[in-house]
This record gives structure tokens, C-alpha cells and sequence, in this order.
């Protein structure tokens, strides 16, 4: 079943035309992943999603839904959970601030605390560092807060921007195990923007792959991870 | 003062001796600092002549301060409302004045219905209480127009526009009140509020049908001769009531931003608008918030400044407003004890300055925004500044 | 944006830099034409805006308005032109005093101007009016020195501070006994004019200011200075300014202790309005004014009251307001004259000579007779003390020479 959809979406920073024209679909339960080179446009069409930078032309759709023309934090209420590029985790809030943050459209405090301990649970980490500054953190413990604050809005689909970003190859299988196991675990749903289109590839059941702001390929990850083409322009050769 | 010591045979490293000679370098070789550091000891030294030539007393410090403690705590109530826009827009609300003079414009005719019906004088605390609301009431409600019609469709703007916009909306401000409700003064009445008769027992005492009865302390419009260590003090208990008014708001404040979840949100959305956003904070909501919080202490301010200095009009906020920026950029704009502490600071600065100086009164100004560029020079930051650059960094 | 915004700057520098070219360049030495159906504009210039300035404008322009009601029209032979006022806000202030003066002079159908109020606005309009050789009669400006021969456009029925210093310093020092003063100022040339004279001259009586300050206009808290007037400890402050500042003065002298302390100021704050926003501060101070010293003046302020429907005039310029339009109408009656198509013609030189030769008139001041230098007032002061919340006599009224 289709969670989520977005119709032939065009996006403009003023006069740049970002988006030119994209459709992209989501099921539920999947993990679907948009790869592409630096300013193909796979940050815009995330914040496209969240009503960051509303699209001109075109529709999203969440669960049937026109989300279109919706504020960005109504769009986080109704389950679409970005965690952004470059993680903007909250500098001079703690990080118990910024889970509590993540929960900011939430009012059920027994759930909150049910998903802040989720969250310290998964990332034992964060939570020996709960009181420091969010700007006082490594970029790997960055990296999970921004997951875990995420994680904390609930989301019926998360929306993840190169979490891998900056992070040692270590620190990476580290965070692409916890996408899986949200994935498999929790049953999230999940839209993951990467430059390491290996490892995307590798955890993703489907792909798109962006290019100047269109949709070059469309297909299971498994059929592009082998695409000649594809091999060549983004996998790093053979 | 990394490089500059190393090549120098001064002592161990960190001892005082080093920290001042690299302070003394610094200011030396440095123009704008070693004017500003000749500048301090050119007033430090009329100062102390003053001192010790018996021109000025330590009883006419402490009677100024007292005044000056009054003025400083409006300028931090204002100031406050400053740093907090600041702080969340990067962008300097000029009609800030006017919010202030908003609420002691309209606090005027809250107060002046109930002493015409009696209220003020039947039920002192609740009419003022009344006063206080209806001041509060207004500011908010001239901040939460001016954000939506001023400053909101201008959000992305560069930051030159909305500063513009803010000086405009200030003079608009000015000449509405002025064109609705004429450039003469309205006056505050006179308010006698009395409070704990048993602790101050022989005071506002009048015969009645007889019999000795004495009201206690007048809060507002009170003013006592004491005599403290030998000095001669006129008191007015209202200025201990606003300095009071002002550092207790200032906690409330402080607390309210570290620890409820819209004061976190408050500075989630300071620090990455779009991030907040993402965490479903209504980041207009916030904004909006921020401007009331702000006028809603300088419309408490402005009840209370009138309440002691009576006359109210439309120009009233210009001047108090510049000062009470002033003091903010002094405690570090962003930072909220920063304000506060600006606003006293600025205020004590102020009513003792000339006479300790020995000059005229009109330079009253000049010391105040001689001092801001003093600090500047020295501190860049604002006193308080600094704190939140090195974290930050 | 930012060059945007400089774009418009320059366009409206260039702009400002034209018409003043425009205005250089008008009518010096030229005259008025006044169609036969035309009206014959005299500017008004006073402070209509501003916290405690509005009441005296307002009481300017009331006084010329009660002039134009009483005498509306110009009669030259037996042809009729109608009178009609322009009045416009100099805001007691250098800047307004330019920006009316530049008004009236980009308006070649302004005859001649009653105005401005304050010393310092006349100062600045000054060189405006001479440039374009237009007249002007004062009925506020008081500093000494406007008449020192700087401009040939400036007139005044109003006595000059020179004098009504003299009478401030002898009233302190004889009548009232006091031999120690403080003086206040608010920095306009009227308010450190006044003080400077009445300070010399109470020295010269063998009295002592024993302090001497000012304040800002726009400032609210007075109460550190009023502490160290206090430290001084002089028998009355002596303040001139205007309504502002002084009623703050005022009411906020007893936070200082001042309470034993006579208060006196002057002109500046004769008003009504002084009282009511001073409140109970008001009663016992002292007020020096130019007093209007005629029979006729008693029905001109019944008039006054009737027709604006208030309780008293709000300051203490309507007559001189009034002088000043009636000396200028007579101007116009002596130098106008009716050409073939029935215009009035007025020559501005002629009109501003016509007001200098002004003698005898029975105004509402006085007797007004006009010297060369623009000096036409009677010089009489008057000084009253606030008795319940009234201007009451203190003192006979002082005649000059
Ligand atoms: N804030 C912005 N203003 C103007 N152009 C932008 C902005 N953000 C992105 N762009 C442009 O839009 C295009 C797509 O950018 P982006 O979505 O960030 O790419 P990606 O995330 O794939 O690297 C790029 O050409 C980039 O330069
Ligand atoms: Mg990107």
C-alpha cells in the first residue's frame, strides 16, 4: 500500500529550478532510497516533503492525503519525520533537550518517556552524554541523536538525509544496522537520501536515482546495484 | 595571547603577571584600545579627584543609586524584550519603545475609569492589579500586530529591511497614538498603596474620630526620610518595587526559557529555524511567543514607570527605548541576565555619572553611550557575550 | 537590496538638492499677485505636535484664526481680497523651523508669515526668508539676538528675554528676598538665552546661582540632577523650557528633597497644561510672561474662550498671534496695490519695510511700534505664582523702556 507520493513535483530556489518534474512513491514498510551526486537535488526533494521549500508545481500525497500546501511542523504531526543533512542537532540544547525536542508535537508524556529510554536503549551512548550540549558531541553521537530525536516524533515514515555524512566507515555500518533494525523491528518506513549509494543500495528495496533535478532510474535496489551504468556513475567503478 | 608570550621570559605560564602584560599589549599596540584604555583613566581620574576633594559623598552616591536603581530596572524590563527578539531573529525590534509606551498609554485610561468611579481608592491593590493587565494587554497586543503585519512577511528578508521596517513602525506607532490621542500629557493620579502596617507601624499615621491610625508603608507614592550609617536617605519605596518587579521577572523569565518546553522550543528555533520546524514546532508560533513575552515585561514596566512618573504621552517610548538597547548590546544582546544587568548597570551609570564627573546633567547621554563604546572596544560581545561566543565556537 | 536603498537616497538627494536650487533662485526682491478672486495667504508657524509644544501652537494659531475671523479681508481702495491662514507645524526645533520655512517659500502665494514659535525654529528660518526675501513676524521668539541685525526678514511682537531676564532677576531678589539660585535649562536658545540673562543679572543684584545645569528634551527621569540642585541647596530653581520638562521638574523635586525650595519658570510653561500635568507640583510656582497690556484684550480672550469653546487660552502668545497678523494686514494695506486686471500686487522688500515703519498701533500687546530691526513689542512681563490651580498676579507688570 502506498504511504506516501509525490506527483510530478517542481521546486524553485527563487529562480533556480531545482526539482524539474519528480514522482517518486512509498510503500508502506519499505525502505526506498534516492541517490545521486552533490546538488542533484535529493535534499530538496526531502524538505519538498516536509514543506520546507513547498513544491510550485505538483502534488505530495501522504496516505491519500494532499500535503502539499501544509505547514512543515502539521506535516511532522501527521508522521513524516525528517532528520535533516548535517544533522542539525541543537548546539547549545542538552541532549535530553533535543530528544524532548524531537517529541515537541507530542503530548502523551507516558509515550514520550516510553521512547526517550527506546532511544538511550539503542543509543547507550546518548545516554551517558544526556546532560552535556548537543555541540559538545562527536559527529558519530551527533549523528545518533539526530536519528534518535527523530525517532521521538513517531514517525510513520522517516525521512533520513545522508546519515552517513562525515562518519567513519565504523560509525557508518553502525547507523545503517540501526536503519535496518528500524526497518525490521518497528516496521518504520523509511526514505533514505544518500551519496554512499553502496550501502544504500545494500539495505534499500527499492531506488531512484537523481540527476539535476530528474528522475534518472527507477528500480529494485537489487536490479540498479547492477546496472552498468550505474555501477559506473556511482558505485565507484567495478 | 598565544604567540605573543611565547618568545617572552615571563614567569609560569597562566600566573596573573602574564595575564596582565598580554592585556597591557594588547591595549598598547592597539589604537582604539589604548584610546579607550586613556579614556577609562582620564574619568577614573576626575572621578576619584572628585571624590577626594569631598565634591562628591558617598551619600549622594547612594541617593542617586537609589534613583538610578529605579531608571535601570525599566531599562532592563525593556532591554529584556530586546535581547529576546534578538536573540531569535537576529533582528532589532526599534518599535520596541513604543510597545512600552503602548501599555502605559492605555494603562491610563484603565486607571484613570477606576479612580474616576472610586475603585482606585476603594480597592487600591486589585484596581493597580487591573492597570497592570490592561498595560500588559496592550504591548502584547501592539507586538503581536507589528510581528504579523511588520516583520513576519519579511522573515526572509536580508537583515536591513526588517531594521528599517522596525524604525518606520516605531515613528508610525508614535504618530497614531499622537494622532488618536494628541501630543498632551495624560497624567497618572496619584496612588496611595499601603501595605504591612504591623512591621511599619509609625508610618502614614492621621487622626481619626480620635484615635491614632497608621496605614503602614505607601508602596507608590510613598516617600520617607531615613537615616542609614550616618547618611541622610530620601526614600520612595516604588523604585525598590520596580528593581524588585525587574530582576524577579528577569528569573521568571530565565526560568521559563530554560525550562518549559515552549522556552526550549524558543531556543531550538533561535538557534536553526528550519530544524525546528522539523521537529514540528511551529516555529511562526514561537516567534510570535518571543514578541509577547517581550512586551508583555515592558508593558509591566511601563505601568510602573507611570505609576511614579505620572505623565505618559506618545513620545514617551523613544527615549527610554534607545537606553534600554543600549543597556542590552551592554549585557551581550541575546543573553538575559546579560539585559537585566545591562539595564542597572546603565541606570546607576547614568543618575550618579555627572555628578561624580562633575558635569552637566545633559551629558548624561553621552556617558551612557560613551560607556557602550567603551565596552565595545574592550568587549565586543557586550559584558556577557563572550560566554555565549566561546561556546559557540 | 543595499544598493537599492542607496539607488533611492541618491535619487532623493538629488532630488532635495533641486528644489533647493528652486528656491534659491525664487522671487528675491519680487512680489505677491493676488487674483481679484484670490485669497491672500498668511503662514502660521508654531509647534502643533509635540508632548507639551502643542498647547502654545495651538494658542498661536488660535489667536491669528480669532484675528482672521475679526478682520478677514484686505482693502485696498475699495476692492476686497479675502484673508485665509496656512498653518503648519515648526515643531519648537531647528529642523521644523527649516522645513515650514522651505514650505512657505516653495509657495510664491504665501504673503507674509506669523511665526515661528520658538527661538530656535526662528533661527533656522531665518536665512530661508531672507533668501527669498519674504517677512515674517515672531510672536514667540524671545532669544536677544534675533534681532542683532542677522536677518532682514525677521520681526517680533514679543518682548525680547533681554528684558524679561532683568525683570525675573529683580522679582527673586527684591520682591521674593531670595539671594541663592539654581538654574535649569533645556537647552533651546530660548531656554539658555533666558537663564544666561537672568543669571547675570541676579549677580549683578549681588545674588549667588549657586548651581547651574540641563537637561534633554525627551528626558522623563530628572531626579539625579534635582539631587545635586538639592546638594547646593538654593531658595528657588529657576527653570526655563517648556511644558515637558518642567512640569517633570516640578513634580519630581520633592523625590529630591526640594520641597522647601521655590520653583519659578517662565513663558515656556504658562500654560494651563503646566498645571494639569504637573498636578499639585504646580501650586507655588512662579511664572514670568510677556503680559498683553491693553483695554481691548479682555473681550479678545471672551472672544477667544467663546469661540473655541475652551475654559482659557492654552498659552500665552494668542495676542501676540493676533498682533502679528493685524501688523502684517496693515503692511499689506500700505504697500498693496491694484493693477489693471485687478490683481493685487504686493512687493515683498516694500511689505517687510511697511511692517518696520509699523508705529502707534494699538494691538492687544500694547501699544506696537516697530524699530529697524525688526524689535516691535512693548516690553512688559508680567510674573504669576499657581494659587488652587490658577495663574494668579505675583507681581505688577513690569514696563521696559
Ligand atoms: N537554499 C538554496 N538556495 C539556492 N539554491 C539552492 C539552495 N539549496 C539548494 N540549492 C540548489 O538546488 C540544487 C539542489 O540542491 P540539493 O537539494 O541540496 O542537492 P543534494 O542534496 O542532492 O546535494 C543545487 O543546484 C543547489 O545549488
Ligand atoms: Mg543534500
Amino acid at each position: 500500500m502506498t504511504l506516501l507520493e509525490i506527483r510530478d513535483i517542481h521546486t524553485y530556489y527563487g529562480k533556480i529550478h531545482a526539482l524539474k518534474g519528480i514522482s517518486v512513491t512509498v510503500d508502506e514498510g519499505e525502505i526506498v532510497t534516492l541517490i545521486g551526486g552533490n546538488g542533484a537535488g535529493k535534499t530538496t526533494t526531502l524538505n519538498t516533503i516536509s514543506g520546507i521549500t513547498p513544491a510550485a508545481e505538483g502534488q505530495v500525497i501522504l496516505n491519500g492525503e494532499d500535503i502539499t500546501s501544509t505547514r512543515p511542523h502539521e506535516i511532522v504531526m501527521r508522521g513524516v519525520v525528517q532528520s535533516p543533512e548535517g544533522r542539525k542537532v541543537f548546539t547549545r540544547l542538552t541532549v535530553t533537550e533535543n530528544l524532548e525536542m524531537g517529541a515537541f508535537a507530542r503530548s502523551d508524556v507516558a509515550g514520550i518517556k516510553r521512547d526517550m529510554d527506546y532511544v538511550f536503549d539503542r543509543f547507550p551512548r546518548l545516554l551517558e552524554r544526556r546532560t552535556q550540549l548537543g555541540g559538545t558531541l562527536s559527529g558519530g553521537e551527533q549523528q545518533m541523536l539526530a536519528i534518535g530525536r527523530a525517532l521521538m516524533g513517531k514517525p510513520r515514515i522517516l525521512l533520513l538525509d545522508e546519515p552517513s555524512m562525515g562518519l567513519a566507515p565504523m560509525l557508518v555500518k553502525q547507523i545503517f544496522e540501526v536503519i535496518t533494525y528500524l526497518n525490521t523491528e518497528n516496521h518504520t518506513t523509511i526514505l533514505l537520501v544518500e551519496q554512499n549509494a553502496r550501502m544504500a543500495l545494500s539495505i534499500a528495496n527499492r531506488a531512484y536515482v537523481l540527476q539535476s533535478g530528474a528522475i534518472t532510474h527507477a528500480d529494485s535496489a537489487e536490479a540498479l546495484q547492477h546496472d552498468e551504468s550505474i555501477i559506473e556513475a556511482y558505485l565507484g567503478g567495478h | 595571547m598565544t604567540d605573543s608570550q611565547s618568545h617572552d621570559a615571563s614567569p609560569q605560564p597562566g600566573t596573573v603577571d602574564m595575564i596582565t602584560t598580554s592585556l597591557l599589549k594588547n591595549t598598547l599596540y592597539n589604537p582604539l584600545r589604548l584610546a579607550g584604555g586613556l579614556l577609562i583613566f582620564l574619568l577614573v581620574y576626575v572621578a576619584v579627584t572628585n571624590i577626594a576633594s569631598g565634591n562628591y559623598t558617598l551619600e549622594a552616591f547612594v541617593r542617586q543609586s537609589i534613583t538610578g536603581l529605579a531608571q535601570g530596572g525599566i531599562y532592563a524590563l525593556i532591554a529584556l524584550g530586546y535581547t529576546l527578539v534578538y536573540g531569535i531573529l537576529l533582528m532589532i525590534n526599534f518599535a520596541h519603545g513604543e510597545v512600552f509606551m503602548a501599555g502605559a498609554y492605555v494603562g491610563f485610561f484603565a486607571i484613570n475609569a477606576m479612580e474616576q468611579s472610586g475603585m482606585l481608592a476603594d480597592h487600591t491593590f486589585l484596581a493597580l492589579l487591573i492597570t497592570l493587565m490592561v498595560g500588559v494587554v496592550a504591548s502584547v497586543t501592539i507586538a503581536l500586530l507589528l510581528e504579523r503585519i511588520a516583520y513576519r512577511p519579511l522573515r526572509g528578508a536580508p537583515r536591513l529591511v526588517p531594521l528599517i521596517t522596525a524604525i518606520g513602525a516605531s515613528i508610525t506607532l508614535q504618530q497614531l497614538f499622537l494622532r488618536l490621542f494628541g501630543p498632551d500629557p495624560r497624567v497618572y493620579p496619584r496612588v496611595n498603596l499601603y501595605i504591612l502596617p504591623g512591621i511599619f507601624k509609625d508610618l502614614e499615621c492621621a487622626e481619626v474620630s480620635g484615635a491614632q491610625v497608621c496605614k503602614g508603608l505607601d508602596l507608590i507614592d510613598g516617600l520617607y526620610r531615613v537615616d542609614v550609617l550616618g547618611m541622610n536617605l530620601r526614600i520612595r519605596p516604588v523604585f525598590f518595587l520596580v528593581a524588585f518587579f525587574a530582576i524577579v521577572l528577569m528569573i521568571a523569565l530565565w526560568f521559563f526559557v530554560q525550562r518549559t518546553k515552549t522556552g526550549k522550543a524558543m531556543r531550538a528555533v533561535a538557534e536553526d529555524k528550519n530544524a525546528a520546524a522539523l521537529m514540528g514546532i511551529n516555529v511562526d508560533r514561537v516567534i510570535a511567543t518571543t514578541f509577547v513575552l517581550g512586551a508583555a515585561l515592558a508593558g509591566a514596566g511601563a505601568v510602573l514607570f507611570a505609576l511614579y512618573n505620572q505623565q505618559v504621552t506618545p513620545f514617551m517610548g523613544f527615549v527610554p527605548g534607545i537606553k534600554a538597547f543600549t543597556a542590552a548590546v551592554l549585557g551581550g544582546i541575546g543573553n538575559i541576565p546579560g539585559a537585566m544587568l545591562g539595564g542597572f548597570f546603565l541606570g546607576i551609570v547614568e543618575s550618579t555619572g555627572p555628578a561624580l564627573l562633575g558635569i552637566s546633567s545633559q551629558l548624561k547621554d553621552v556617558i551612557a553611550f560613551g560607556l557602550l563604546v567603551l565596552i565595545l572596544i574592550f568587549r565586543p560581545t557586550g559584558i556577557f557575550g563572550e560566554v555565549l561566543a566561546e561556546k559557540k565556537a | 537590496m543595499l544598493r537599492k536603498i542607496v539607488l533611492v537616497m541618491g535619487v532623493f538627494a538629488i532630488a532635495a538638492l533641486g528644489l533647493s536650487l528652486v528656491s534659491a533662485q525664487d522671487t528675491m526682491g519680487s512680489s505677491v499677485m493676488v487674483p481679484p478672486d484670490g485669497e491672500i495667504v498668511i503662514g502660521v508657524a508654531a509647534a502643533l505636535s509635540g508632548e507639551g509644544l502643542a498647547p502654545l501652537g495651538e494658542d498661536i494659531v488660535r489667536g491669528a484664526q480669532l484675528a482672521n475671523i475679526t478682520r478677514p479681508t484686505v482693502k485696498i481702495g475699495d476692492v476686497e481680497f479675502a484673508v485665509t491662514l496656512d498653518p503648519q507645524d515648526d515643531t519648537c526645533a531647528a529642523e521644523g523651523g527649516q522645513a515650514v520655512a522651505n514650505r512657505y517659500v516653495s509657495d510664491e502665494r504665501v504673503v507674509a508669515v506669523v511665526g515661528p514659535m520658538c527661538s530656535s525654529a526662528c533661527r533656522a528660518a531665518g536665512p530661508i526668508f531672507d533668501a527669498a526675501g519674504y517677512t515674517s513676524i515672531s510672536p514667540s521668539c524671545t532669544a536677544p539676538d534675533l534681532t542683532d541685525g542677522t536677518f532682514a526678514s525677521f520681526n517680533r511682537v514679543v518682548p525680547t528675554d533681554a528684558f524679561q531676564g532683568v525683570v525675573d532677576a529683580e522679582f527673586v531678589f527684591n520682591t521674593l528676598g531670595l539671594t541663592r539660585i539654581a538654574t535649569i535649562h533645556d537647552g533651546s536658545p530660548y531656554g539658555e538665552g533666558l537663564v544666561t540673562v537672568m543669571a547675570e543679572a541676579f549677580i549683578e543684584l549681588g545674588g549667588e546661582v549657586v548651581f547651574q545645569d540641563a537637561v534633554n528634551v525627551g528626558d522623563t527621569d530628572f531626579r539625579a540632577l534635582l539631587d545635586r540642585v538639592a546638594d547646593a541647596d538654593p531658595e528657588l530653581v529657576f527653570f526655563v523650557g517648556f511644558i515637558a520638562e518642567g512640569s517633570r521638574l516640578a513634580s519630581q523635586r520633592f523625590d529630591a528633597g526640594l520641597d522647601e525650595v521655590a520653583f519659578m519658570g517662565a513663558d515656556g510653561i504658562f500654560s494651563p497644561d503646566f498645571i494639569s500635568t504637573a498636578g499639585d507640583a504646580a501650586e507655588g510656582v512662579y511664572v514670568s510672561s510677556p503680559t498683553p497690556s491693553s483695554e481691548i484684550y479682555d473681550a479678545f480672550v471672551a472672544a477667544y474662550v467663546e469661540e473655541f469653546g475652551v475654559e482659557e487660552p492654552s498659552g500665552p502668545y494668542h495676542a501676540n498671534a493676533a498682533d502679528a497678523y493685524n501688523v502684517i494686514l496693515n503692511a499689506i494695506e500700505a504697500v498693496g496695490t491694484v493693477d489693471d486686471n485687478g490683481d493685487l500686487v504686493i512687493d515683498r522688500a516694500a511689505l517687510n519695510e511697511a511692517i518696520r515703519a509699523t508705529s502707534d498701533y494699538e494691538g492687544l500687546i500694547g501699544t506696537i511700534t516697530c524699530e529697524e530691526n525688526g524689535e516691535c513689542a512693548s516690553a512688559a512681563i508680567t510674573i504669576y505664582q499657581v494659587v488652587d490651580g490658577a495663574f494668579v498676579l505675583a507681581s505688577e507688570t513690569m514696563q521696559g523702556e
